[in-house]
């Protein structure tokens, strides 16, 4: 085909080589958008001689219709298959391949999340001190996230989780605790040892220090006797093994529905030693978990006797103790997934 | 919560430094979120008294002040204030002090000694505004007569105050602590002292008689279920004007904005309970009720759809039937609980008020709050349960210094809706239990001290027990784990006996996937590929992209952003927007993988919940590769390794009827180009994908040609009964090594052609293993192709001679012609 007007022949052209190399949006884009040189064409025809006038929009009509047409293509190509050929899916190799051609093993840096790496670490540690594991749901009911867990339907202490819920009537769990009455019921009768590793979801704008997403390691601890002692010494173990180094601990009240006593988990700074740094935003120390005596509701709800059992719970977050061991300042490297990034661990 | 330490010692003797109030507060109630010294803000202003007065020479609008403050040395000053007199009392900023209003600015204003318009100006003389009380700016604040200069301005408004900020959060279940006795209680108990709350918060008479000409009043509850107390009282003779300083000074503290007098008063008694007050204006009420005829009759009822109300934030709120309201005989003229109207708002001409102390159930307030998206300080009380028990204390202590502040007179008697009083609630607590289930050696006597000090009452004691009134402010308690909270609270976490708990040596269950993802974790990672972690959320846009159908995902009802409102239906579809993130930054060679749920619509568990299994997904791409053929085959070198296939047996099938697979591979089907990407079984469930993606995905996020993709469903191979490879016995003879080069049809697998190879080759007398070393085709070879393969063998009994293999060689290909129609080359 060729076009009289020189700059319509332009256009065909391109759009020849363009044909293969751009996909239906950058097509769009650079032909028939607003800027798009075919709607330029169109409206130069003002410019053309009047004798001319009728073969130019002839022309640019024809040249709209190849566009429509590369365009329709693109779209059926898109939903139909590839034009490579049926390939032998039980071969070693594909056919008239030499055998220095066969691709080898990435030549790359190969590496674990820092994220699940440490997960991994924390679930060794755990399961030395002898805790069953039990992964955490990522879309659940109302009941697991609240109402086994002592939240009545309107209790005020919900708005406290900016939860998350589908069209479809899920809720996204907002903590690991979401799993505490299954674990129970599957690891039960006492004693119940259980680590509860998961992702969790808050509605949060993202900052720094911020995420809609992130995980928790939840864990109980069900049996006669145990008490908020137990608790406070149990935490601290994992962490001085973790951190590997002395810490001082010190509890200090919060609030939860699940718990009763309720307690912060708080830690002396690992890094300066109580001396004030970036890390413990100068205090000295750095709140880690929220924990507590598992409230005798829940209990009950896991059909467990308060009266004869009593047990303990926490839950800490998985990128805010990573970011510490590690000296990550900001949680969007956790997210981003950048290799620069990742292949540095 | 805000609180002051000034504040709280006006309550009660508290004898510890505001650090230490700040520690016991973190360790014994709850997080702190902010403490400073609010005088800091006021450093270098002093009272001052204006001594002379100039016009500024070279501007008009300038006033030209010398000030006294108490020393030898008269400051001039220029201001942009001429109406000031010589005898005013101001507020004087001294050279190289900071300006209030602007200390946790970025760059706080630090005054000068400058010359303004040619005039030395040493210092500055404070507006309102500037001084953050208030909010006037159009003229240097006034103070009273009586300030005498040279007085720190700090010491002058009682600014000598230190502030400490709770977290609601932590304050949740308590009501009690939104007021300042609640916290001036827990010190006092907390430093071992036993508190006595003051006469007025227990005050309960409420037969004090009007003073003057009766107003009437009246009050109909018709949602007693929701407002289970409504008490109120009229006053009369009002002088609404500025509050004392005293007042402004503690409102400013405790950061809440002095209006006029008797608005000040029920923030003040607020603040001092916990317990919301709201004052309406008596006559406004009369006058914008049609049906008042000069009697007001306070309705609490819900509200009728369509009704609205202009708020206190001059905004018309629209009400529904979930939203209770306070209203006079035709209109709203409150959102109970939350919010006044404006209608019917006190302001400085007010002459006669009503005054509101009610009691309102949490729920429906914060239902209302959020509904209505507000969020005021009434609102966050009412949120916290309060005790019913304060409402009249309240109301009488608003009473009472409204008459001292505005010389008001009560013109009604106090009326009380209570159809249900507060019983009290009894609580038996089990001393041991309690020692065992915190960690504590304490005594029964010790025990009754420390809640005595918190205002509990014991009702009787016996052998190891003690049953306790609880206070009726504590809405929280109800169980005796409760009590035991409070103990342990109050006597400190950090006095508990720390010890590890005893377990028995039951062996733990082993968790399988978790085992099995942390190998394959290992495995990719040493293999040279990456793991990620990305959303579970993703936009409509990356479903098209990704070639997926949308009506499988799961919708995010209330998601952060519309690109941020579908669930995934599989982690390709993330990992492909991680390549493509990849790939713009640079990077040409690389394997990412990432190890997490996927969910899929209408896919579900015996629970009926969205059924949850794990799933690895891995993208290998490589820049600039020619003559290699299919990344199929790339891709299947990566799942063997994961899938350890020396262990297992497992085909790869290209074509597959859809029906037939489950709903997680029936899903990703369409990213998946079928001519280059094949169906993993194992035992004949399939298990997964790997392959090239179509063309349009490839091209949609960047992906080279030379790329693949991977998915396994991790819980499906888990529940298989994957069996190992049987054994096989090793001969002790030297192997011979013999290749054949077979003509087939396309068709014919060379898996197929390899697993035939074996089986007739590995009997009682031989042995053998077989590989593929080519395949080949040419464009004249239509529908066929050339595969060789390499036989290495052995027999069990001897060296193979020549006649051995040449008889294997004959069995092999007459087999391969009639089983494959194979013609040897």
């Amino acid at each position: 085909m060729d076009f009289k007007n020189k700059n319509l022949e332009e256009i065909y052209q391109s759009l020849l080589t363009d044909k293969e190399k751009l996909n239906t949006d950058e097509l769009k884009k650079k032909y028939s958008s607003k800027e798009g040189l075919l709607t330029k064409a169109f409206s130069e025809i003002a410019n053309i001689d009047k004798k001319d006038r009728g073969e130019y929009g002839r022309e640019a009509n024809e040249l709209k219709k190849i566009l429509t047409e590369i365009l329709e293509g693109k779209e059926t190509e898109k939903k139909e298959y590839s034009s490579k050929e049926r390939i032998d899916p039980t071969a070693p190799f594909d056919v008239n391949i030499k055998k220095e051609n066969i691709q080898s093993w990435l030549d790359t840096k190969g590496t674990k999340h820092p994220l699940t790496s440490e997960v991994e670490r924390w679930v060794e540690i755990f399961k030395g001190m002898g805790f069953n594991v039990l992964e955490s749901k990522q879309l659940d009911d109302d009941y697991h996230m609240f109402e086994s867990l002592n939240f009545p339907v309107g209790h005020p202490a919900r708005d406290m989780y900016d939860t998350f819920w589908t069209e479809e009537g899920q809720v996204l769990p907002a903590h690991t605790s979401t799993m505490q009455n299954r674990a129970m019921k599957i690891f039960g009768p006492p004693p119940i040892a259980v680590v509860l590793p998961g992702r969790c979801f808050r509605h949060e704008a993202t900052d720094a220090s911020h995420e809609h997403t992130f995980h928790q390691i939840e864990g109980i601890y069900v049996d006669e006797g145990v008490s908020l002692g137990n608790m406070i010494a149990t935490i601290k173990e994992f962490l001085q093994k973790y951190l590997d180094t002395e810490l001082e601990v010190r509890v200090q009240p919060s609030f939860f529905p699940f718990t009763e006593p309720d307690c912060e988990f708080v830690i002396s700074c690992p890094f300066c030693k109580k001396a004030g740094c970036s890390t413990c935003g100068h205090s000295g120390w750095i709140e880690l978990m929220g924990c507590g005596m598992i409230h005798p509701n829940v209990l009950r709800q896991a059909e467990i006797d308060p009266e004869k059992y009593s047990g303990f719970a926490w839950g800490f977050g998985v990128d805010r103790l990573t970011m510490i061991k590690l000296g990550i300042n900001d949680i969007r490297y956790l997210r981003d997934n950048n290799l620069n990034f990742l292949r540095q661990f | 919560m805000r609180y002051t330490t000034e504040l709280l010692k006006t309550i009660s003797d508290i004898n510890i430094s505001n650090e230490d109030i700040v520690d016991l507060i973190n360790t014994h109630i709850g997080n702190v979120e902010y403490s400073h010294d609010i005088s800091k803000e006021y450093e270098g202003i002093v009272v001052a008294e204006i001594v002379e007065k100039k016009d500024h020479p070279d501007a008009d609008k300038l006033g030209v002040y010398k000030v006294f403050t108490g020393e030898e040395t008269r400051h001039q000053v220029v201001a942009g204030d001429k109406t000031l007199e010589i005898g005013d009392k101001v507020a004087y900023i001294k050279p190289n002090s900071i300006v209030p209003y602007s200390i946790y600015e970025e760059e706080p204003f630090v005054i000068k000694a400058i010359k303004l318009r040619g005039v030395d100006s040493n210092g500055m003389l404070g507006s309102e505004k500037e001084l953050n009380i208030g909010p006037n700016h159009d003229h240097v604040m006034r103070l009273p007569s009586d300030a005498i200069p040279g007085t720190p301005f700090a010491e002058y408004y009682s600014f000598n105050d230190f502030v400490v900020s709770v977290e609601n959060k932590a304050l949740t279940n308590r009501g009690d602590l939104f007021g300042l006795v609640g916290m001036a209680r827990e010190l006092v108990a907390i430093t071992g002292e036993r508190f006595e709350s003051p006469a007025w918060y227990r005050n309960q008479k409420k037969n004090i008689k009007p003073e003057q000409n009766c107003l009437s009043l009246d009050v109909v509850n018709d949602a007693e279920a929701l407002c289970p107390r409504y008490t109120a009282i009229a006053m009369d003779n009002i002088t609404n004007g500025e509050s004392p300083t005293w007042l402004k000074s503690a409102l400013l503290r405790l950061d809440v904005k002095p209006t006029n007098s008797i608005v000040d008063i029920t923030n003040y008694v607020s603040a001092l309970f916990g317990q919301p007050l709201h004052a309406f204006d008596y006559d406004k009420i009369i006058n914008t009720d049609p049906a008042a005829n000069n009697k007001i009759t306070i309705n609490v009822r819900m509200a009728r759809d369509n009704e609205k109300i202009l708020g206190l934030d001059n905004k018309i709120h629209e009400l529904n039937d979930r939203v209770m309201v306070i209203a006079d005989n035709t209109n709203p003229i409150a959102i109970a609980g939350v919010m006044g109207g404006r209608d019917t708002s006190v302001d400085e001409n007010t002459k006669r008020v009503v005054f509101e102390s009610a009691n309102f159930d949490k729920n429906s307030i914060r239902r209302t709050s959020m509904d209505l998206g507000l969020n005021t300080d009434a609102a966050t009380k009412y949120k916290h349960s309060l005790d019913t028990e304060a409402c009249i204390p309240a109301l009488l202590k608003a009473v009472e210094l409204t008459k001292e502040i505005t010389g008001g007179k009560v013109a009604s008697e106090v009326i009380d809706i209570y159809e249900e009083p507060y019983q009290e609630q009894l609580i038996t607590i089990n001393i041991e239990r309690l020692n065992i289930k915190v960690g504590l050696n304490l005594k029964k006597e010790e025990v009754e001290k420390l809640l005595l000090s918190l205002e509990y009452r014991v009702k009787s004691k016996g052998d190891g027990f003690l049953t306790v009134i609880v206070p009726s402010w504590r809405r929280d308690v109800a169980i005796e784990e409760d009590i035991y909270e409070d103990v342990a609270r109050i006597h400190g976490y950090n006095n508990i006996d720390i010890r590890l708990p005893h377990k028995d040596i039951t062996p733990l269950k082993d968790n399988k996937i978790f085992n099995l993802k942390k190998e394959i974790r290992k495995t990719l990672s040493d293999l040279g590929a990456n793991e990620i972690l990305t959303y579970s959320f993703t936009s409509e846009s990356n479903f098209q992209k990704s070639n997926l159908d949308l009506d499988r995902a799961f919708v995010v009802k209330n998601a952060i952003s519309p690109e941020l409102k579908f669930m995934r239906t599989s982690l390709l579809q993330s990992i492909l927007s991680k390549c493509k993130e990849n790939i713009q930054r640079g990077f040409e060679e690389f394997g990412l993988f990432e190890l997490n749920i996927p969910h899929i619509k209408g896919y579900v568990d015996e629970n009926s919940l969205p059924k949850e299994d794990w799933h690895l997904s891995c993208i290998l791409n490589k820049n600039n590769i020619q003559d290699s053929g299919s990344a199929y085959y790339w891709g299947k070198k990566y799942l063997e390794k994961v899938l350890n296939t020396d262990k297992c047996n497992y085909v790869l099938i290209a074509d597959s009827l859809e029906q037939d697979l489950p709903e997680d591979v029936k899903v990703i089907l369409p990213m998946f180009d079928p001519n280059t990407s094949a169906i993993c079984f194992i035992n004949g469930t399939a298990i997964g994908i790997v392959g090239e993606f179509t063309k349009s995905v490839k091209e949609e996020f960047k992906l080279s040609d030379y790329s693949c993709g991977i998915d396994i469903n991790l819980n499906r191979l888990l529940e298989l009964d994957v069996k190992r490879n049987q054994y096989l016995e090793v001969p002790i003879y030297p192997t011979f090594s013999l290749d054949f080069s077979f003509e087939t049809k396309d068709e014919i697998g060379c898996q197929s052609m390899i697993s035939e190879l074996e089986r007739i080759l590995n009997d009682k007398e031989s042995w053998a293993r077989v590989e593929c070393i080519d395949i080949y085709k040419s464009p004249n070879m239509k529908n066929v192709k050339r595969t060789t393969l390499r036989v290495i063998a052995s027999k069990y009994d001897r060296t193979a001679s020549d006649k051995d293999i040449k008889k294997i060689s004959e069995k092999v290909i007459k087999d391969f012609e009639r089983v494959f129609d194979a013609k040897v080359i």
